[in-house]
Order: C-alpha cells, then sequence, then structure tokens
C-alpha cells in the first residue's frame, strides 16, 4: 500500500456568500489544483460531504463533475452530520492508498446564510429521535449545555476555566484570516453574553456561516513526480469511532465523557505508528468550549476535570505544551460543519508547511470532526514518517 | 407490521408507561427496538414502570424550534428501571437540581412536530415528584 499526501488546499474566509454554492466550490477546486501544480485532468477521484439538506442544487459532485469536465474513477458524497467531511476525507485517503485513485479531490461547501433561524432549528429538531426526543423540542446547544452541567457537576470545573478555552480560541482566530472573528474577548465577555442554553453562553456557541474548503490528495509515488510544491505533507493516520449513543451520551457511560473520541483516536494514531506524545498541534472539531478541554483529557494529556484548567494554565496556547486550535477552532473561526473537518486539515498542512502565522516546526498534527453530540468521532493524522 | 414503539405509545393512551426490556439479559433499554442494545437478542418483553426516577441533566433553552415554548426547560430522566430519557419538564427550571426525584406523565401533544402515524396520540413530560 502506498502512501496519501496532501499536495495542494484551497479555503475560503468563513464569512457570507451571495453566489450560489457551485461557484464557491468552483473557486477551491480552481485553487486547490493551481496549489497542487496539477490540472483539472490529473483529478480521477472527487469526494464531498452531501451539501445541507436547505442547499437548492441536488446531485452536487455530479453537477460539478459535468461543469469541469472530470472523468473519475470514484464520486462519492456523505451525509453523517458533522464527520460528514471526516467520513469524504478518509474515504479519499483510502482509496488513494488502495491505489484505486491516483489524486483525489475532497471538497466541501455551505451556506448557512440561506436558511432562516427557525428553519434550521427545525431541521435539527429531525435529526433527534423523531418519536421520542423531537416532539420536546431539544436543540444542539440544549444537549451540550447538559454534558458541560455533568462536566462541571462530577469534576468541579470552575466556570472561568471553561471560558478560557473561548478566550485562547478568539485569540488564535484574530491571527487567521480566514476566521469570521477578529477580536479578541475576555472571560467577563464569555460569562456576560446571553445565555442560549443554561448554563451555555453565546459566545461558547460556534457562529454557523458559509464557507468552502477544497484538499487535493495525490497517492505518494504520483506526488513524488510533480514539480509543483514538493512531496506535499503526508496524511500519517485515520481512524474513526461511534459508540452507541445519540445526542443523550452512551448507554450507560457519564456525559461527562466522550468516548469516540478516545476511539477515534486511538486508531488514527495507531495507524500512524505514533504515540499522543509525539503529536505537535491538536486541530479538533470542537464547537463548544468544554468539548475542547474534554477532547484533551480523553487523549490522555491531562486527567479527567483538568483540560480546562490546563487551558487556564495557557498549557493549550500556541506557546504551550501543546496548542489546541491555533487555527481558532470552531468557536474562533465561526461554523460551517461540512466545511470545518477540511478546515482542520487546511490548518495542520499548513502548520506543517510553515505557514501558520502562530505556530512553528509542527511535524505532526491530529484533527478530528464529530456528529451529534460527539456520538461519532474521525480522527486524522498529519506528517510522521511513512 | 407492527412498529417497535407500538406498545409503549398504545400503554401511555391509558397513563401507563411501558419499557421494552430483553428476555435474554434482562436489562430494560429505551427508545424501543426490534434487537436488545445490551445483547442484540430478540425476544423483547414489555416491563411496566412506574416511570420514576431521578434527575441526570437538565437545561432551559431560550431559542426554539416554531411550535416548541420559550424557554424550553428540558432535562434526562434515569429511570430507576435503567435507561435515561429526554423529557420536556413542567417544573420551574429554578427548582430543579441533579439527583431530585422525578416522575413522567402523559400530556396532550401540541407542538408542530409532524409524529406521523402517532398525530394526535399523547405524549409525556416529566415533574418533580411531590
Amino acid at each position: 500500500m502506498t502512501d496519501a499526501r496532501v499536495t495542494g488546499l484551497a479555503t475560503l474566509p468563513n464569512g457570507t456568500y451571495d453566489v450560489p454554492e457551485r461557484d464557491l466550490a468552483g473557486e477551491v477546486l480552481l485553487e486547490a489544483i493551481d496549489d497542487a501544480g496539477c490540472t483539472l485532468s490529473d483529478v480521477d477521484g472527487l469526494y464531498m460531504p452531501k451539501p445541507r439538506p436547505w442547499t437548492d442544487q441536488g446531485f452536487f459532485t455530479t453537477l460539478l463533475e459535468h461543469q469541469f469536465g472530470l472523468e473519475l474513477a470514484e464520486s462519492v458524497e456523505t451525509y453523517t452530520g458533522g464527520t460528514s467531511g471526516g467520513h469524504a476525507f478518509q474515504h479519499a485517503v483510502g482509496d488513494v492508498r488502495d491505489g484505486s485513485v491516483e489524486r483525489a479531490v475532497v471538497l466541501a461547501v455551505e451556506r448557512n446564510s440561506t436558511i432562516e433561524t427557525d428553519d434550521y432549528l427545525e431541521y435539527i429538531l429531525s435529526i433527534f429521535d423523531r418519536e421520542f426526543q423531537s416532539p420536546a423540542g431539544p436543540t444542539i446547544p440544549g444537549v451540550y449545555a447538559m454534558s458541560l452541567q455533568r462536566y462541571r457537576y462530577e469534576y468541579d470545573v470552575d466556570r472561568e476555566d471553561i471560558a478560557s478555552v473561548v478566550v485562547k480560541n478568539r485569540e488564535n482566530a484574530a491571527a487567521n484570516p480566514d476566521a469570521l472573528f477578529d477580536d479578541p474577548v475576555t472571560e467577563t465577555d464569555v460569562l456576560e453574553s446571553r445565555v442560549v442554553a443554561d448554563p451555555l453562553r453565546l459566545y461558547e456557541c460556534p457562529a454557523p456561516c458559509d464557507g468552502a474548503a477544497a484538499i487535493v490528495i495525490t497517492r505518494g509515488d504520483v506526488a513524488d513526480d510533480h514539480d509543483g510544491t514538493g512531496d506535499g505533507v503526508r496524511v500519517g493516520g485515520t481512524g474513526a469511532h461511534h459508540p452507541s449513543s445519540h445526542l443523550l451520551g452512551v448507554r450507560g457511560r457519564s456525559l461527562a465523557a466522550f468516548p469516540a473520541i478516545a476511539g477515534a483516536a486511538e486508531r488514527a494514531l495507531g495507524d500512524a505508528d505514533l504515540g499522543v506524545a509525539e503529536l505537535d498541534v491538536l486541530e479538533p472539531y470542537t464547537p463548544f468550549p468544554h468539548t475542547e478541554a474534554m477532547l484533551t483529557e480523553e487523549l490522555g494529556l491531562f486527567e479527567h476535570g483538568e483540560g480546562a484548567a490546563a487551558c487556564a494554565r495557557g498549557q493549550t496556547a500556541t506557546d504551550g505544551a501543546i496548542p489546541v486550535s491555533p487555527s481558532g477552532g470552531c468557536i474562533g473561526r465561526g461554523h460551517p460543519p461540512m466545511v470545518t473537518p477540511l478546515l482542520n486539515y487546511a490548518a495542520a498542512v499548513r502548520q506543517i508547511r510553515g505557514e501558520s502565522p502562530v505556530v512553528d516546526d509542527v511535524g505532526t498534527v491530529l484533527t478530528t470532526s464529530e456528529h451529534g453530540h460527539i456520538d461519532g468521532v474521525t480522527a486524522t493524522v498529519f506528517g510522521g514518517d511513512a | 407490521m407492527e412498529a417497535a414503539s407500538d406498545p409503549f405509545w398504545d400503554a401511555l393512551e391509558d397513563d401507563r408507561f411501558l419499557l421494552p426490556s430483553c428476555e435474554d439479559c434482562g436489562e430494560a433499554f429505551f427508545p424501543p427496538s426490534r434487537a436488545c442494545p445490551h445483547c442484540h437478542a430478540t425476544d423483547i418483553e414489555w416491563l411496566e414502570s412506574e416511570g420514576v426516577g431521578t434527575l441526570y441533566a437538565f437545561t432551559r433553552q431560550h431559542r426554539t424550534a416554531p411550535g416548541v415554548p420559550s424557554p424550553n426547560v428540558l432535562g434526562i430522566v434515569e429511570l430507576e428501571d435503567g435507561p435515561r430519557l429526554l423529557a420536556q419538564f413542567a417544573s420551574e427550571y429554578d427548582d430543579l437540581e441533579i439527583g431530585a426525584t422525578v416522575t413522567l406523565q402523559t400530556r396532550e401533544y401540541a407542538g408542530t412536530v409532524d409524529r406521523g402515524r402517532l398525530e394526535g396520540r399523547p405524549f409525556f413530560e416529566a415533574r418533580l415528584r411531590d
């Protein structure tokens, strides 16, 4: 089996766009191809998270293939909520590694500016158990509010320490030109912002926005031949895990635990033949501050209940022992969930390329994506030796 | 063909709470399923539940979907029979605390979620036990 390398990428700044999704997709497709030093004719695989249900255009990959004259060995659209981009990427990596595809493009596009809040909340009701949960009217912040409550209840976690994760990520985002937010906030700002779902506050919730990204994954031996941007950044390992869980936590387990993270990371690190201690940076998909803290605990970096305090002490800052979300993460960058996994991958690749404005000498990065209430997780490691 | 959850909804019409329980491993579970999520056996019996449990976690949502009260008080109830479930709360948010004893009760469903074959049938909610 050969290895898979990221040889090109493109991201649009998160924000609001008034052109159709197809144009956002076309923009990042062409830019990523250019960044990879290849042509559209070289692409033989297209992998997308299926655009959101409120996207007017259906059969999106088929449209792109026709618009851009692609002839593909494989094209895939996946939809598993927030892990859609993660699964699309991992599917592409698998095909490139096994040789069925030489050069894959993973592409994501999302416009949240086209859906009214009421319609979005009705869509969210549909992802809960339609018979037994939806009629009670839950929301995504509502279930994360309950895991935050349990996390603090079980581990006596300081409320200000939770808010420090937001402060860190907003500060990191201020250095990221693609981020939605460019102004730092204080813990007081966070804890005095309006309540969305007790005890979660507005600044602790990810801001929905529009976005698009594309990543070119090239088979190792093919990447060695081209004369574009070098050999690319190796996809070191992939993994995924989904315990028995649907938005209310894993059956029989505490709601203050997200075992899908540990399971996915263990598989990805095993695939990469790396230990947690060998990671230089984390770029996780953690939309709420307690989930970033809990992720660092699930990975074994800190004791359970200590992740938020570690952030408050600066251990996960860009100059800390293990920088977490140097790109700003979901909270600082803004959050188009179909695109967010690719933004994490792009951040990782740029850091390894030496293009990050806030971290240097990065050789290995662990990224994640998750869906629901961290019911399922993908983990992808970038860098490391073949 | 009968839906896996029909016995639950039929009993709820009579203010009774039935929980699916595995005849093989003896574990009650929720929601209803054609196989036990613990051991995957397919022989399921229905357990008469008191609908009593403890409050595991709760929240008050301030922005909700159309047809849902705002604010909306929700909690996860850990039933004495074992399973956890999500329920809207008839009690005031400020009166709730983790570990409080709560009870399920039947109520008419007045929201706008399309419940399909269950349209017009009662739903359930939770409240602090008197």
